[in-house]
């Protein structure tokens, strides 16, 4: 068949049912336009990071980076002096908080040595602004990046109170930095200063190395790497970026895959929707081979059917995305919920590849649809065809069962296979052919649901005899239901169960009935004195120092956060620790590692092994394994006392405070303000308030899945709609004869309704239980290969109800609707029409 | 039992289709309308089943006016008293004949084992005996419109109303079939009224009136 045939045919199609069609490019368009969306904005905060850290990193080709408590800084003597380097530059990268609680990045740099490998870290009063030239050497100026200039709205001159050691202090603004106006939020002042000010004496971050032209780069990295104690590593300059894609990958592939689920949805409606058409051009389908027409050439313009609505949809869509996109990131930023992204502001970078791979995979689900609806077509008998002018495509019944178990048994072996880069495809896989299998069972459960159905009212039967039919194109909008449903459920409940085991863990965990915190961002710190002072206030039982670190270890891509506190029976039971018992004392210190450490270090129970502390390779002893559902790349908890032997460091990041029996919480608040006037930012909070807004942090973290789940039902009932309204119009001459037989409107609106409501409670039962299932993937294979969490199974009934009840409602609503129009006055004409 | 007075219908701004239409058929009365294609049969058809509105005059069955203001009263009152035999049959393809058949004993409120056991012996009637359980893709033309007629009686009408019975049928069926609605016709004691292009059908009614200009003659 030629082309041009093929168009003319499918032009009389889009005429004929313009708003059908209108309605599958929209979803098509909409699944693509949340794809492209997503990835476009995660897409730019990579983008905006890697270029942050790269006007940071300079002409720096390697940098030396340890714990977050810093390294000696004896170290860069012996680097500098290595043949191998150019150039060498020390940093202390310091998170402070302004008294007003702000947190703020500062870097201290050595003037001298910096600006060989950044000149932007240094500039002339001309381009600053500054009235002088004032130099990086005094000890109270401060230099900002052109952004931080603007979130504090203050330039140079200005003063600027820090939290620094010992209380705040005072600074001055020297001035703006224009070339680092892609850095981000950067306050940069001398090295000393910063060492001395905040903390840092005798500590470096990070040292920026430049290799000399012609150094073999990994033999200069073996080099320095030669050098280093432990937990001090070196690495690739301006790897920043990488470590964040790295850290944000799992959480970005969930992401992508929930928005592709509305593109997957968005094609079935193609597929239903071509499907009916089919149904309707039954004739035309016939006359076409009658007249010569091949198999093949109506495979073939099906195909092109199905890739004209595909491309529509794909290219309305991909723009739709990039203007949401930019909306998006000039408005609120890329942190879509989940907090990976939260401070990074609105570079736009749209990926050009996947962008078009979205768009394509939405022609090629379109094409796909088609030409499975073409195998119905081709398989009809041509002669019959002719003469029938029954609305229906010839199915393939008995196969589906055989293929549906054939589906869901091969899902099976998926979920025991360990995940491939870090990402759980295996269970991603399984969880396809889980849906799949759903889809294929859609015309066998109906068979058998519908057998059991023997409703009494003439009414009620005339709709169970329609939908027992379950013509082809219905059971296509069903499976549509069905899909969206499914992974509807399957989110339910996995964030139900995820929010009820976080519930209770926050429960175990945050413990206290206060807790304090120096600054509320930024490195501030409680002293021992500190401590002690805030113990012998009256109301408080007992007073627990909180301590963190993150530990650099060789081959990971993230640190691991160390947690030094006091551990007992009670805490171990908060965290859930496996076993629960405090062990035996022993020879080493004992360590409890948690699930995503085990998991991403290969640890166990029992297990000796080394932790680079304080710039040694300390052995300890695993004496357990706990959850943590704050730290995603792994945590390590060790006992104060024996942290503080390790370390020598006495100071806190948190008190987590036991009041005695009848205190009152606030004349405690009160009291710990009166003792602690040097931390003028000293927050304080009760346990409640933190539990409160840890799970608003979480609700918040699943905003973005719940709008994609949304917009997959919504898509997937308008598959529905339209099936029903397509459905109403070719039964407009059915109308017609139960009008003569006595039947009233409402009576005939009532059987379409209660057919909607059949399709609706066919597809949401189906998609409950394939929900239910996938569920079970999602908390025990894909959560757990992604994020390493262990969580438990809650069955949220009175949503899940809620959600059903909303299916069956809408489907109910929409068939009506669709009805109300082809039971119009027309209709009785219809009886009468021979076309 | 079937008075139609001074009944008008025109649609637009043309002349009228139905011009103070007279007729009156008596029980057991099968009365022919013959007439060219666009003379009004259908719609006179349509008015008197209450499925369209008149701009002026009355139908009567058994003295009782339909009162054309209520959508939902003509329905019932269609359920309860008249019988359709459609050119294309219209048999719901999802419902086996028999259920087809007793489809407006269902709409009546007949239990089900009553309504399917009046439908066996409406089958016998017109020769289907044994197609009960067929679906109607399965059947013949003729034997769809018998199936059709048994349907029509099933709820013992008033009126019967058949709209070119014969239309898609070959001349050997569609003998058959006017032998069934013949019976149909005295077995139900109705007022029958049919339109019908075919000489050889208006040939076997009790009488035949050309509709022309508006009025029947």
């Amino acid at each position: 068949m030629s082309p041009a045939l093929a168009a003319s045919l499918f032009r009389g199609t889009l005429v004929a049912s313009r708003w059908r069609i209108t309605l599958t490019i929209a979803c098509i368009a909409l699944g693509v336009a949340l794809g492209g969306a997503v990835h476009t904005v995660h897409t730019s905060a990579l983008a905006e990071i890697d270029r942050s850290a790269r006007v940071l990193a300079g002409a720096a080709d390697l940098e030396v980076r340890g714990p977050s408590s810093g390294f000696d800084d004896a170290l860069f003597a012996s680097i500098a002096a290595l043949p191998e380097l150019a150039a060498s530059n020390p940093v202390v990268d310091v998170s402070v908080a302004t008294v007003a609680g702000q947190g703020l990045r500062v870097l201290g740099i050595d003037a001298f040595r910096a600006v060989a490998m950044q000149p932007a870290f240094v500039a002339s009063a001309a381009s600053t602004g500054s009235g002088r030239v004032a130099t990086l050497l005094d000890g109270d100026a401060l230099w900002l990046s052109p952004a931080a200039a603007a979130r504090l709205a203050i330039g140079a001159g200005a003063k600027l109170p820090l939290m620094a050691t010992g209380g705040a202090r005072e600074f001055v603004v020297a001035g703006v930095l224009p070339g680092l106006d892609n850095a981000g939020e950067v306050v940069v002042m001398d090295i000393a200063a910063a060492q001395q000010h905040f903390g840092r004496i005798g500590r470096l971050s990070r040292i920026d190395l430049r290799l000399r032209a012609g150094a073999d780069p990994a033999r200069a990295q073996a080099a320095v790497a030669a050098l280093l104690p432990a937990g001090v590593l070196v690495s690739r300059a301006a790897s920043i970026s990488g470590r964040a894609a790295e850290l944000t990958r799992a959480y970005r592939v969930n992401l992508d895959a929930l928005a592709l689920v509305a593109l997957a949805t968005g094609a079935f409606l193609v597929f239903s929707t071509l499907a009916l058409q089919a149904a309707r051009r039954r004739q035309e389908f016939a006359l076409l081979r009658a007249l010569g027409v091949t198999r093949g050439g109506i495979t073939a313009m099906l195909a092109m059917e199905g890739a004209a609505l595909g491309a529509t949809g794909a290219v309305i869509g991909t723009m739709l995305g990039l203007a949401g996109s930019r909306l998006l990131l000039s408005g609120s930023g890329a942190d879509l919920g989940a907090g990976y992204f939260s401070g990074q502001s609105g570079t736009f970078a749209p990926d050009a590849l996947v962008l078009a791979g979205i768009a394509l995979l939405g022609i090629g689900m379109s094409v796909a649809g088609a030409a499975w609806v073409a195998r119905a077509v081709n398989r009809m008998h041509v002669s019959e065809a002719l003469r029938d002018r029954t609305v229906e495509l010839p199915g393939n019944p008995h196969s589906s069962g055989r293929l549906a178990l054939l589906l869901a048994v091969a899902g099976v072996p998926l979920l025991f296979l360990p995940p491939i880069g870090g990402l759980p495809a295996a269970g991603y896989a399984a969880v396809a052919l889980w849906l799949a299998a759903a889809i294929a069972s859609v015309g066998p459960a109906c068979r058998v649901a519908l057998g059991l159905w023997s409703p009494q009212g003439t009414v009620a039967s005339l709709a169970l005899a329609q939908v027992r039919q379950l013509p082809g194109h219905l059971a296509a909008s069903v499976a549509g239901i069905v899909v969206s449903a499914s992974l509807c459920v399957a989110m339910v409940i996995m964030v139900f169960s995820f929010r009820v085991t976080l519930t209770d863990w926050l429960t175990g965990v945050v413990g206290a009935d206060l807790y304090a915190r120096a600054a509320p961002s930024g490195e501030a710190y409680f002293t021992a004195d500190d401590s002690a002072r805030i113990a012998t206030l009256p109301g408080i039982a007992s007073v627990e120092a909180l301590r963190y670190d993150r530990l650099a270890i060789e081959g990971s891509v993230a640190p691991l956060s160390l947690v030094a506190r006091p551990i007992d029976a009670r805490i171990l039971s908060g965290f859930q620790a496996e076993p629960r018992e405090m062990p035996e004392p022993g020879t080493l210190p004992h360590v409890w590692i948690s699930e995503a450490a085990r998991d991403l270090h290969g640890w166990k129970a029992g297990e000796r092994i080394e932790l680079p502390i304080a710039g040694k390779k300390v052995p300890v002893q695993v004496a357990g394994v706990v959850r943590d559902y704050a730290r995603t790349w792994g945590a390590v908890l060790i006992a104060d006392g024996d942290y503080r032997r390790l370390t020598g460091d006495t100071r806190a990041n948190d008190l987590a405070i036991h009041l005695a029996p009848q205190a009152d919480p606030p004349r405690v608040q009160a009291a710990m303000r009166t003792a602690l006037t040097h931390l003028p930012s000293l927050q304080i909070e009760e346990a409640g308030e933190i539990r409160r807004r840890s799970l608003e942090i979480f609700d918040r973290s699943f905003a973005v899945t719940y709008a994609l789940e949304a917009v997959a039902i919504v898509i997937g009932l308008a598959g529905v709609t339209s099936s029903f309204a397509a459905l109403a119009w070719s039964r407009k001459r059915e109308f017609g004869v139960l009008r003569f037989l006595g039947l009233t409107r409402g009576e005939i609106l009532r059987m379409i309704a209660a057919e909607g409501a059949a399709a609706g409670t066919l597809g949401a039962a189906i998609g409950l239980v394939a929900g239910a299932a996938i569920s079970l993937v999602l908390l025990h294979v894909i959560n757990r290969q992604s994020f390493h969490w262990s969580l438990e199974l809650h069955w949220p009934l009175g949503a899940l109800a809620i959600l059903v009840a909303g299916i069956v409602g809408a489907c109910a609503l929409g068939a009506r609707v669709s009805g109300t129009f082809a039971i119009r006055h027309e209709a009785i004409l219809a009886v009468k029409d021979d076309a | 039992m079937l008075r139609i007075r001074g009944l008008a219908k025109s649609y637009g701004a043309g002349p009228a289709l139905l011009d103070n239409l007279e007729l009156e058929v008596a029980a057991g009365e099968w009365v022919a309308i013959v007439g060219e294609s666009g003379s009004g049969k259908s719609t006179l058809l349509n008015i008197v089943a209450g499925l369209d509105r008149p701009d002026r005059g009355e139908v009567l069955l058994e003295g009782r006016a339909l009162d054309f203001g209520d959508d939902d009263a003509l329905a019932l009152w269609r359920r309860r008293n008249v019988g359709f035999v459609f050119q294309a049959f219209h048999l719901l393809p999802y419902l086996t004949v028999a259920q087809n058949v007793a489809l407006p004993l269902a709409l009546l409120g007949v239990a089900p084992r009553e309504r399917l056991a009046r439908a066996a012996a409406l089958l016998e009637g017109v020769g289907l005996a044994s197609a009960g359980e067929r679906r109607p893709g399965t059947l013949s033309g003729g034997e769809l419109q018998r199936a059709a007629i048994a349907r029509a009686l099933a709820n013992s009408p008033r009126l019967l109303i058949a709209d070119e019975p014969t239309g898609n049928l070959d001349e050997a069926n569609a003998s058959g079939v006017l032998d069934c609605l013949a019976g149909a016709v005295r077995q139900a004691g109705a007022a029958a009224l049919m339109v019908t292009h075919s000489p050889v059908a208006a040939a076997r009614a009790d009488r035949v009136l050309r509709l022309s200009g508006g009025v029947l003659r």
